[in-house]
């Protein structure tokens, strides 16, 4: 795609009270946030019930990890919501470039995330351990396949712009592959001072 | 100057209350005071992706509110949590 691609002189402007991307990919999210609330609500169940394991837990993981990756995802959605406002006033190529970046962005969490299960295994800590690295475990493992196909999405979207089906005037596609990848990001903003910083 | 409604100057405020955030995970003692700071984050972490990133501030109101509440109610389990652990976990025994 030519990186001199002429911005349009009128920016495509969202109306008031307009829903961005799609009804359906809202429908996903929506659910997706509930589901990610019935993990929460397990994770303070699990906590009253067993304030020592989630007292001593936090301190055993690799928190710079955690912040790491909290920045990674915090850095993936800003390049998301550029990429956003760049085809909306017709800079297609530097649309992609932000999205390009995302995906930049999705697969160091991945790699950043095996890091730090290779780490936790190399102290013994696992799935069994106690109560506290069964929540860990199943709500991180949980939201890395979302940051997994979530980056898959994003690369659809660039697909969809490089072939034509995305544009500056119709990509509401793009706009939902946008929201689907900030509610990755609203997950993990919950998650990382659940398991990480509180004790 | 930053226009501080700029995306650039959101991500830059939510990178630095996560390193905040970072700091607190290392403090030995967590009083209320650093709860409620944790709790406060992760509320206006959640606002301003909602209303900025997501664009929703401006967009359909059943959405928008949908999505306010989760952080009004999730940072508030939070602080329950803290205060009542026993009563949550009395009136949640089987």
């Amino acid at each position: 795609m030519p990186d001199s691609i002429a911005p349009s002189p009128q920016a495509v402007i969202p109306a008031k009270n307009h829903i961005p991307g799609n009804m359906a990919i809202w429908v996903g999210i929506l659910s997706e946030m509930t589901e990610f609330a019935l993990m929460f609500i397990v994770y303070f169940l699990a906590k009253v019930h067993n304030p020592e394991f989630f007292s001593e837990g936090p301190l055993r993981l690799n928190t710079t990890a955690g912040v790491l990756n909290t920045l990674v995802l915090l850095s993936s959605s800003y390049f998301v919501i550029k990429a956003i406002k760049s085809i909306r006033i017709g800079q297609v190529a530097r649309c992609q470039r932000w999205l390009w970046y995302a995906v930049a962005m999705g697969a160091l969490y991945l790699i950043i995330k095996f890091y730090e299960y290779h780490w936790n295994s190399e102290r013994g800590l696992a799935t069994d351990t106690d109560i506290f690295f069964t929540v860990y475990y199943y709500t991180t493992f949980n939201h890395l396949l979302h940051v997994g196909w979530g980056s898959g999405a994003i690369l659809w979207a660039i697909m969809g712009i490089r072939m034509g089906g995305i544009t500056q005037h119709n990509h509401s596609g793009l706009e939902a592959v946008a929201v689907y990848w900030h509610m990755i990001d609203l997950a993990w903003i919950v998650i990382f001072p659940l398991l990480y910083v509180l004790r | 100057m930053f226009n501080t409604k700029s995306v650039d100057f959101i991500w830059l405020v939510l990178m630095g209350l996560t390193l905040l955030s970072a700091a607190i995970a290392e403090s030995p003692d967590q009083g209320l005071v650093l709860i409620l700071v944790i709790t406060f984050t992760v509320a206006y972490k959640g606002r301003m992706i909602v209303d900025h990133f997501m664009e929703l501030k401006d967009a359909n109101r059943l959405l928008r509110n949908s999505m306010r509440v989760y952080f009004y109610v999730i940072p508030g389990m939070i602080v329950l949590v803290y205060l009542f652990p026993d009563l949550i976990a009395r009136l949640t025994t089987l």
